[in-house]
């Protein structure tokens, strides 16, 4: 009796097979914005703003003309921005080894500077090019393909940024200088800084996205934020106690040099301990707080050296951290971050999933609740009118959390997590209000 | 013919299947219309200047001071101080090209972090990074034609580069730039042509393909 009523419902009002209408005779049609007037009107919004931000700068920042060109160049060549990063190749490519093959052949080729640098700017449009056929996999959003998103990072702070600020290594030089008039930021410094950010980004920005689709990264995160405090506490003792650490002239400064590396090196060490020992949560916590101490007590140091600084004690402090950017400005700073995005709370990650419906309506074909309830008949997709709180509230407690939904979708997307989400979220709406009902 | 109400431009995913918008990606979507929008103030300012601008990079020696001049930089200068409002159409040309290659730039980087290079789309991209080359080329044509200290600096390097390449480097500066070296000044007359006539005939016969596809395939979206 009960199997013929169900069965009686399911074909109520359906045809056998796909509910759904598709091509142009489709009756559920949903226009888009149309052209004109809306869209037009938007675009010239836009258009009008971005000619007026032209107007604005011509008139008040003028391009530069210069002299005339002649024989004679300046000693300082610096290009426009957009070929820095090409500009910086360039001026790196002389650590790569000089040599030339095909000798007395017509391939004669010359690996000179300007050939490394002509190879190094041509890798990124070669990994452009090459790019769609590599990469066939069909997640789109950067939290769901966190080695395309972590890899284009770093390869941005590699081959953009930090290439465009070595191809002006002769300011930085000049610009910043220790007491004893040593660069502060020598080119050894700047070389690794090919290396060390783009790595340091990369593996914190797939660190951080892989836990914003709620995977646990602990076995990330030990050993990289341990060895990163590794890292700091090795330089900082070397420099502290070998007696080629410190220069003659900075060692009047120890005291002050020690402070310094003691407020960078302590919050690393802490919140690699609790990456290692405590629960997520506390590890969260202490991330947070690590973090947020570390960097007020080393302004309020910097503030203080800067106040009280009688004998240019805060020359050689710099004179220390600058030149090791790389190992004890950077390091800390990612080893603290990288905890906290991986050990924080994601949020709204159902919401997150939720999105990628495209509405198939499989899971409403499969749902056996929409086939019973009189209210779903109407062509209600329980699930996802859910999430899109289009309900008076009686479909997220009528689901039987069965997963058929899941099991058919295409997107593969957990509906029945959400549900018990939602449920458990009310629950403790309710908790929190003594009980009582809302 | 289509009724008024029905003409509108393709609709995005979201708007199709009724998604919650992911608002915080929206913003980026418009990095590809800037970029064209700049590329039309480009053409309108650069039609203006080519009344004015005499491609002639040959050294000269001013008669009055004795400095080292050029016909080119000297129609700089009239346009710059002469012509009126010709400061205006510079700065405008000049400003548009660095919005055009910072939203092509960023543009590109919109594609790349929401994967929407993937099937079907791979052709698209392929013309994106070309176009996003013949952008760059175009830039840096631009800023060799004004004939100064900079333009001097970029053909240097610029020369030093191609020569650089195996076996036809010479060649190919010869090619390029007149000559193995910037002193005659060809280089000027040689970009200046790649400038305004090949760039923008290839670039604007790519664009078109480029918004085509575009129109054609939809707007690829994180979803």
């Amino acid at each position: 009796m009960q199997i013929e009523y169900v069965k009686g419902k399911i074909m109520e009002g359906r045809q056998s097979g796909f509910p759904r209408q598709y091509g142009p005779e489709r009756s559920d049609h949903q226009p888009g914005i149309p052209l004109f007037p809306q869209e037009a009107t938007r675009d010239l919004v836009v258009t009008f703003i971005l000619v007026a931000m032209m107007f604005f700068l011509s008139a008040f920042v003028t391009p530069f003309l210069g002299p005339a060109r002649g024989p004679q160049l300046s000693e300082l060549i610096v290009p426009d921005w957009y070929l820095l990063f090409s500009w910086g190749l360039l001026k790196v490519a002389d650590i790569f080894p000089q040599f030339t093959i095909g000798q007395g052949t017509p391939l004669k080729t010359e690996f000179s500077a300007a050939f490394w640098g002509d190879l190094l700017s041509g890798i990124p449009v070669i990994f452009l090019l090459i790019l769609p056929f590599i990469d066939r996999g069909r997640e789109a959003r950067p939290a769901k393909a966190p080695v395309r998103s972590a890899f284009g990072l770093a390869f941005l702070i590699a081959w953009i940024f930090t290439s465009s600020l070595y191809s002006i290594r002769e300011v930085v030089a000049q610009r910043w200088v220790s007491p004893n008039g040593a660069a502060l930021i020598p080119d050894f410094t700047m070389k690794w800084f090919f290396i060390i950010p783009p790595v340091l980004v990369g593996l914190t920005s797939y660190i951080a996205l892989r836990r914003l689709g709620y995977q646990p990264m602990r076995r990330w995160l030990v050993p990289y934020v341990a060895g990163l405090a590794a890292i700091v506490v090795a330089q900082s003792a070397w420099i502290l106690f070998d007696p080629a650490g410190l220069g003659v002239e900075a060692r009047p400064f120890t005291v002050e040099i020690a402070i310094a590396l003691g407020i960078i090196a302590v919050p690393t060490v802490a919140v690699a301990a609790a990456v290692l020992l405590a629960p997520e949560s506390t590890a969260r916590k202490v991330s947070t707080w690590a973090g947020a101490l570390g960097l007020i007590g080393f302004l309020a140091f910097y503030g203080g050296v800067a106040y009280l600084d009688q004998p240019r004690a805060l020359g050689w402090v710099l004179s220390v951290l600058w030149p090791n950017m790389n190992t004890l400005v950077l390091i800390p700073m990612f080893a603290v971050l990288t905890a906290w995005l991986g050990t924080r709370r994601p949020y709204s990650t159902y919401e997150y999933l939720l999105n990628e419906c495209y509405q198939c309506g499989k899971c409403h074909t499969v749902c056996p609740v929409t086939k019973v309830e009189d209210d779903a008949l109407g062509g209600l997709n329980l699930v996802y009118n859910t999430f899109k709180k289009q309900h008076d509230g009686v479909p997220l407690w009528t689901c039987l959390a069965c997963d058929a939904c899941s099991a058919v979708c295409p997107l593969d997307i957990q509906y029945s997590d959400y549900i018990l989400e939602e449920r458990a979220k009310v629950h403790a709406r309710m908790a929190a209000d003594g009980g009582q009902r809302e | 013919m289509l009724e008024t109400d029905q003409r509108q431009v393709p609709r995005s995913h979201a708007e199709k299947y009724e998604l919650k918008t992911i608002w915080y990606w929206y913003p980026l979507y418009c990095l590809g219309g800037i970029s064209f929008v700049a590329f039309i103030v480009l053409t309108i300012t650069g039609i203006l200047l080519g009344f004015f601008y005499v491609p002639d990079g040959r050294l000269e020696i001013d008669a009055t001071s004795g400095n080292l001049t050029n016909p080119a930089w000297r129609s700089m200068l009239t346009i710059m101080n002469v012509i009126p409002f010709g400061f205006i159409i510079r700065g405008m040309h000049h400003w548009a090209a660095h919005i055009m290659i910072a939203a092509v730039f960023l543009h590109m980087c919109r594609v790349y972090f929401t994967g929407a290079y993937k099937k079907p789309r791979e052709l698209n991209w392929l013309l994106g990074v070309v176009l996003m080359l013949i952008t760059v080329l175009f830039g840096y044509s631009g800023y060799l034609l004004p004939a100064n200290a900079l333009s001097e600096g970029a053909a240097n390097i610029g020369i030093n580069m191609t020569r650089a390449s195996p076996a036809i480097g010479d060649q190919l500066a010869i090619l390029l730039f007149g000559d193995t070296n910037t002193l005659s000044g060809v280089y000027i007359l040689r970009w200046y042509w790649v400038h305004v006539f090949i760039l923008p005939l290839v670039g604007t016969g790519l664009m078109v393909l480029h918004m085509g596809l575009v129109w054609l395939q939809g707007v690829a979206e994180p979803h």
